[in-house]
């Protein structure tokens, strides 16, 4: 007999998840993903000033902040025939990188490591030992004994104060945390650095961007002007700070993060073969080496990869018509052509139509429609996005760089290639490429730099920024590669205002509802077969689910 | 307020662990009641109450939001967020970080809300849409009204984070398709706290946060419901480019020469003048920036309806009923112009029908002109 | 009855007394610097100058300027308030509010008549008529709306108490944005009722031919004997009847033939 049961609100994400599973033997046979929130932004934006878009759009999501207002100004652009200054793209592959950076990181620890580490068995651990273990691990300073010892007692309090906060209810002591009491505490600890480091890296959007999260974009290149020989603008104290910022940021993610990611997972390696899910995957690329334009620079490249062949990596067109298309016939939305047809971006519609049970219920009826996410297909098929499917084109397009890492991970943590279309390969991946963005970084900085000694101080062009210098009607496209996967905005323009504005969000792609042929998207294949030990701590729901970094705000927009 | 708990570490044996001497711990409090604009007397006040324990519980929920409000917190310097989170304040239910799911994690709020009755604080990330029954959000199979108001029920004030709580920021602009409705509409009878900005800056949340918990009251509003120690000044009374403004000195577009020497960015639109909000002093990320200080003008995004009150880049707000780029401007120069037409053409009629009338007074004037001439 | 090839005699009114000569023409003075700094305030110019900022206070200057222009304003408009209820019967509240009938049917009887050119029996005021009273309450909430909005907007960057008096208006608008949009539409609205104003004016003087424009620098109407006589009697018949209400009006006959069109 199998039995469902219902996780909602799946919480450490962004937005309103919510799961629905059929347990069998203690084996997941049945998923249902469901985002239950929605705000139609893109009805919000009809009719508005397309130099505004990036603003209303940013506000689709403050964890991913910044990725959407690029994607944007990109789209924007793509329909005005803009270019922007090669300053401009600079300072906009350092603000990603850096959005990246913390993304990842606050994922890892703030989202996801609660699936793995147990807070409550930290307080078992000696000290000492976890010294040891620590400085064995990384050379990061801060892994004295006493430090440790200080913490737990700090966290041994918080403990019987009996106001658990945060940590209450969770399912510590499940069977299915695996960690010695040590590496707990190290999580934990690193929990609270993180905690504190993220703070810093996200500087880098205040200086260039005036704040974080939402810092400012601008149509036709960056606000932030240059002035080298002036207090009033970026100049040498900027950029050494925004250096300086980076340097530190390097260090977290090669000291705290990627040894405590190596640590975790070797005690966890049975994952590499649970939550594989659907094998496809897709990269539309960014981070051009010569700009966003030149896409054969791009530092992820695109592509998509199918039934985990990674032979061959087949090419993304985001103009085609039957290309890229979204589907309703799961989700609560009507279409004018009815719930079987699927529509390109430029195409698309947004009319909200609900149809579930009435609140407060218990179960959706997943028969019918059961969701406010789009079903998004690449020619047809499902896809994953996000740093798997990154890492995975990289590898398949025979990059160096992706290969080092990739292979130098397999081999500490002896696991075969294989073991990356799982929850574990999801969540490495994720690391390794924080790795690259960390280096990135650093290259792009350098171009910034030696772009202003060359004398080039241009940060906008604004020459086509007048809405009388438009034509009458354009459409355009804007792609990035967001944190969790391949995003792009659709723009049509008539008469200077938005007709039309569509987006297709990486958690679109992956917590989608099946389509119409009964084909499962990323989250709900993810999870068939995974075992749940105990269906009231369903903490393996959790892993497989987090290992995505779900983000239904951007989802459903 | 819940008892104090004995054992448990207070603020300031915090602070001397780590180091910082009491002096620089006094300094700290010092700070903070400069901050929220308190005399000597709230100073001793802050350091008492950040020397003894009390963990005040509270429950966060999220509706229509972008958990950005939650990002800007956990951005807080001072205190930082690690801090409040561990000595400060119990956070029973944040959807963000909570480690539980499911109906564990709605058995957390639960127990809060019967346990801590009158004395929970609740703060709401997010609208509430009220269109179709409440429906396009829901949590745990339930709308995010119905969770609203049996959380409101028993709790001590409510704190609305960001523009989306206050006043229904991007989601409510026009046309509000799912009638996102802010916080203070749909809870009566209880103080709301209005933290606007979207988001609101991380240092003004949780100074918001430690207020409460160190005076076990909620700080002074103003008639808009927000903390006066933040929201009382323009950010255009606190922009260090004022001097430029006030010399007549602007940017005229984006990355021109002026812009390089950072002149006033009031016409490439800066909303600076009409948004109040703590940019200009307090800054963002630990007074790295704000939008300004990186040339970008400010949007207004602490103030209602900022959405719909005028374009980005233009200064003037569109009109109502006259399209996006039609400004009071705009109208008035036609008015201006049927106006005039409007008087040219009764001056022809005059002319025209009062002609008897209008010659009869010249006839009087010519007949009392001549007579002069004829004497 | 007054016979067109007549001339007349004159009689002398003094209809604006002093202080409401210099109210209107301090107001006029408000008004028009109101206006241009407020277009100044709404749309500065693009200035080139190589001048420190910390030597020029263009924008400084023009807001100075508003905001002194706006205390004289407000000022100007109390008194004038004031003046409402202690000035002569030409000044007096109620040829700008409508109390009675008869208020109605003159503003019918002056549209017929001045805007629409219909034939009728044209009417004479010799302080203000129905519509340039009603027009001119109708500013004077206007003139209320923009000292609110205007002060509403200013009382977060002063400290005196009386600019502080109007804190609470931004609440009712939800902020400064709503607020500086009305008082920027405002603006447009005097600009409208300045042009007509003084069309009418003219318009007044050149049909009438009674001394209308410079009766805001003198005091002085003139009016026909006859018309005058007849008012005088009309005063009479209304005194018997109820104490005074409204003042100033009458009515004159005009023969048929004054009133066709062209020269036949
Ligand atoms: C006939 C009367 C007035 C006219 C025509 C007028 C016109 C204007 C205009 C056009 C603006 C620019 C609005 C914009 O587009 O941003 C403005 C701004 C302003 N006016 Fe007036 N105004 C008048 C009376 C007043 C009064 C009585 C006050 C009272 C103090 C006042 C205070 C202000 C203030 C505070 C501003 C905003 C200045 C700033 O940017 O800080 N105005 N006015
Ligand atoms: C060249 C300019 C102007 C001339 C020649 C002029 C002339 C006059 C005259 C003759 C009257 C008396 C009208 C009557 O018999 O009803 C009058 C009244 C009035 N005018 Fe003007 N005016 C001028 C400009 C303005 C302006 C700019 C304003 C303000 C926007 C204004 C506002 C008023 C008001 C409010 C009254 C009623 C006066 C009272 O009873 O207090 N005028 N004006
Ligand atoms: N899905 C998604 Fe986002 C990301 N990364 C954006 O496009 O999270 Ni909020
Ligand atoms: S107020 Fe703005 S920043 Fe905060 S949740 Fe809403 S949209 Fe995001
Ligand atoms: S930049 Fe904006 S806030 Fe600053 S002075 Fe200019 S208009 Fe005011
Ligand atoms: S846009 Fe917002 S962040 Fe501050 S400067 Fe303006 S209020
Ligand atoms: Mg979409």
């Amino acid at each position: 007999m199998s039995k469902r049961i219902v996780v909602d609100p799946v919480t450490r994400i962004e937005g309103h998840l919510r799961v629905e599973a059929e347990i069998e033997n203690g084996r997941i046979t049945e998923a249902y993903s469901s985002g239950t929130m929605v705000r139609l932004l893109e009805e919000i934006l009809r009719g508005r000033d397309p130099r505004d878009a990036w603003a209303f759009v940013g506000r689709v999501c403050g964890v991913c902040t910044s990725v959407h207002s690029l994607t944007s100004v990109r789209c924007v652009e793509d329909a005005l025939g803009i270019n922007i200054p090669p300053n401009a793209e600079w300072v906009r592959n350092i603000m990603f990188c850096t959005q990246y950076l913390h993304d990842h990181v606050v994922h890892f620890y703030h989202l996801h490591a609660m699936d793995w580490v147990d807070v409550v068995n930290a307080l078992k651990a000696d000290p000492k030992k976890t010294s040891e273990l620590a400085q064995s691990i990384s050379p990061w300073p801060k892994s004295s004994p006493g430090y440790f010892s200080d913490l737990q007692k700090r966290i041994g309090k918080f403990v019987e104060s009996g106001q658990l906060g945060i940590f209450a209810n969770g399912y510590w002591g499940h069977p299915a945390y695996k960690l010695p009491a040590e590496v707990n505490l190290i999580g934990l600890a690193h929990y609270l650095e993180a905690l504190e480091w993220q703070k810093e890296i996200v500087k880098v959007h205040a200086i260039f961007g005036g704040k974080n999260p939402h810092p400012n974009y601008l149509v036709g290149g960056m606000a932030c002007s240059i002035s080298v020989d002036d207090v009033s603008g970026i100049n040498a104290e900027r950029l050494a700070h925004v250096k300086q910022l980076l340097d530190q940021a390097k260090v977290f993610v090669e000291q705290v993060y990627i040894p405590d990611l190596m640590a975790i997972a070797s005690f966890y390696k049975d994952w590499g073969s649970i939550g594989g899910g659907l094998g496809n995957f897709m990269v539309y690329g960014d981070l051009g080496e010569n700009g966003y334009k030149d896409e054969k620079s791009y530092k992820f490249p695109s592509g998509v990869i199918l039934d985990k062949d990674i032979s061959k990596v087949h090419e993304v067109d985001l103009r085609k018509d039957d290309e890229i298309q979204e589907f309703i016939s799961h989700s609560w939305y009507e279409y004018k052509d009815g719930d079987k047809v699927g529509l390109h971006p430029w195409k698309g519609e947004s009319k909200v139509k609900y149809s579930g049970p009435k609140p407060p219920f218990d179960y959706l009826d997943t028969t019918q429609k059961y969701s406010y996410l789009k079903t998004p297909r690449w020619n047809g098929h499902a896809m994953e996005v996000g740093p798997l499917a990154r890492v995975l084109v990289g590898y398949a397009r025979g990059r160096q760089d992706y290969q080092e890492v990739v292979n130098k991970t397999l081999k500490d943590l002896d696991i075969p290639v294989t073991a990356l279309f799982s929850t574990l390969g999801r969540t490495a991946a994720r690391g390794l490429e924080t790795i690259l963005v960390g280096q990135w970084a650093m290259e792009f900085y350098d171009k910034l730099i030696n772009s202003i000694k060359s004398g080039d101080t241009r940060m906008a062009d604004t020459s086509k920024f007048d809405p009388s210098t438009w034509p009458s009607k354009a459409v355009g496209v804007g792609h990035s590669e967001a944190p969790r996967g391949a995003l792009a905005h659709w723009i049509n323009i008539d008469d200077g205002k938005i007709a039309n504005y569509q987006l297709v969000v990486p958690t679109t792609w992956n917590a989608s509802p099946r389509d119409g042929n009964g084909k499962l998207s990323a989250y709900e294949a993810a999870l068939i077969d995974t075992p749940v030990a105990d269906i009231n701590q369903p903490v393996e729901i959790l892993r497989t689910i987090h290992s995505f970094d779900p983000c239904l705000a951007c989802a459903v927009h | 307020m819940p008892t104090p708990i004995k054992e448990a570490p207070t603020y300031y044996d915090e602070v001397r662990r780590k180091g910082y001497s009491r002096r620089e711990f006094m300094q700290f409090c010092t700070m903070l009641a400069a901050y929220m604009g308190l005399s000597q007397a709230g100073i001793a006040q802050i350091a008492k109450a950040m020397q003894q324990k009390t963990r005040l519980p509270v429950i966060w929920l999220h509706f229509q939001e972008c958990t950005c409000c939650s990002e800007s917190f956990i951005r807080s310097s001072h205190p930082m967020v690690a801090d409040i989170l561990l000595d400060q304040i119990s956070l029973d239910y944040t959807e963000t970080l909570m480690a539980a799911s499911g109906f564990q994690a709605e058995e957390a709020m639960k127990n809060t809300m019967t346990k801590y009755k009158g004395e929970y604080i609740l703060c709401v990330e997010g609208s509430v849409p009220t269109d179709a029954d409440g429906v396009y959000c829901m949590i745990g199979g339930k709308t995010s009204l119905q969770i609203l108001e049996e959380a409101a029920e028993g709790a001590k004030a409510i704190i609305a984070w960001g523009s989306c709580a206050s006043n229904g920021c991007v989601q409510a602009a026009k046309p509000n398709p799912t009638s996102a409705t802010p916080i203070h509409k749909l809870v009566h009878g209880k103080p709301v706290i209005k933290v606007p900005g979207c988001p609101p800056i991380g240092e003004v949340m949780a100074g918001v946060i430690v207020h409460v918990v160190t005076f076990g009251k909620i700080p002074e509003l103003d008639g808009m419901g927000r903390p006066k120690a933040f929201y009382s000044k323009r950010v255009h009374d606190t922009c260090y480019r004022r001097p430029y403004y006030d010399a007549g000195l602007y940017v005229e577009s984006f990355d021109d020469e002026n812009a390089k020497k950072g002149y006033c960015l009031y016409k490439v639109g800066c909303k600076g003048p009409s948004t109040y909000n703590a940019c200009g002093v307090t800054k963002w990320n630990n007074g790295t920036s704000f939008p300004i200080q990186s040339g970008h003008g400010c949007f207004g995004c602490s103030e209602a309806n900022f959405w719909d009150n005028g374009r980005i880049y233009e200064r003037a707000s569109a009109f109502p009923g006259f399209g996006i780029e039609s400004t009071a401007d705009t109208v008035g120069k036609i008015a201006l112009g049927v106006t005039a037409g409007a008087i040219g053409a009764h001056a022809i009629m005059t002319n025209i029908r009062k002609h008897k009338m209008i010659t009869d007074l010249e006839k009087e004037g010519r007949k009392s002109e001549q007579d002069l001439e004829n004497t | 009855m007054i016979h067109p090839d007549s001339v007349h005699k004159l009689r002398r009114v003094y209809v604006w007394e002093q202080p409401v000569r210099i109210y209107h023409w301090l107001n006029a003075l408000c008004i028009l610097v109101l206006i241009v700094t407020g277009f100044y305030i709404g749309d500065p110019l693009a200035i080139l100058s190589s001048r420190e900022a910390s030597a020029q206070f263009l924008m400084g200057w023009m807001k100075l300027i508003h905001f002194i222009a706006a205390y004289i304003f407000l000022f100007n408009f109390i008194f004038r308030i004031y003046w409402g209820f202690v000035g002569n019967k030409y000044a007096s509240w109620k040829n700008f509010i409508p109390t009675n009938k008869k208020f109605f049917r003159e503003i019918w009887q002056v549209l017929k008549m001045d805007i629409l050119m219909m034939k009728g029996k044209e009417h004479l005021s010799v302080g203000h008529n129905a519509v340039a009273g009603i027009s001119y309450f109708l500013v004077f909430i206007l003139f209320l709306l923009q000292i609110l909005t205007g002060f509403g907007l200013y009382a977060a960057t002063s400290d005196f108490w009386l600019a502080k008096m109007f804190a609470w208006v931004p609440y009712l608008t939800g902020g400064d944005a709503l607020l500086r949009q009305i008082h920027h539409a405002v603006m447009w609205l005097f600009i409208l009722f300045t042009v007509v104003h003084v069309y009418l004016v003219f318009y007044h003087d050149y049909v009438e031919g009674r001394g209308e424009i410079s009766s805001m620098g003198g005091g002085w109407k003139f009016i026909e004997e006859e018309v005058f006589q007849e008012m005088k009697r009309e005063a009479a018949a209304k005194k018997k009847k109820s104490p005074q209400t409204a003042g100033g009006t009458g009515f004159k006959s005009v023969p048929e033939s004054a009133l066709k069109p062209g020269t036949k």
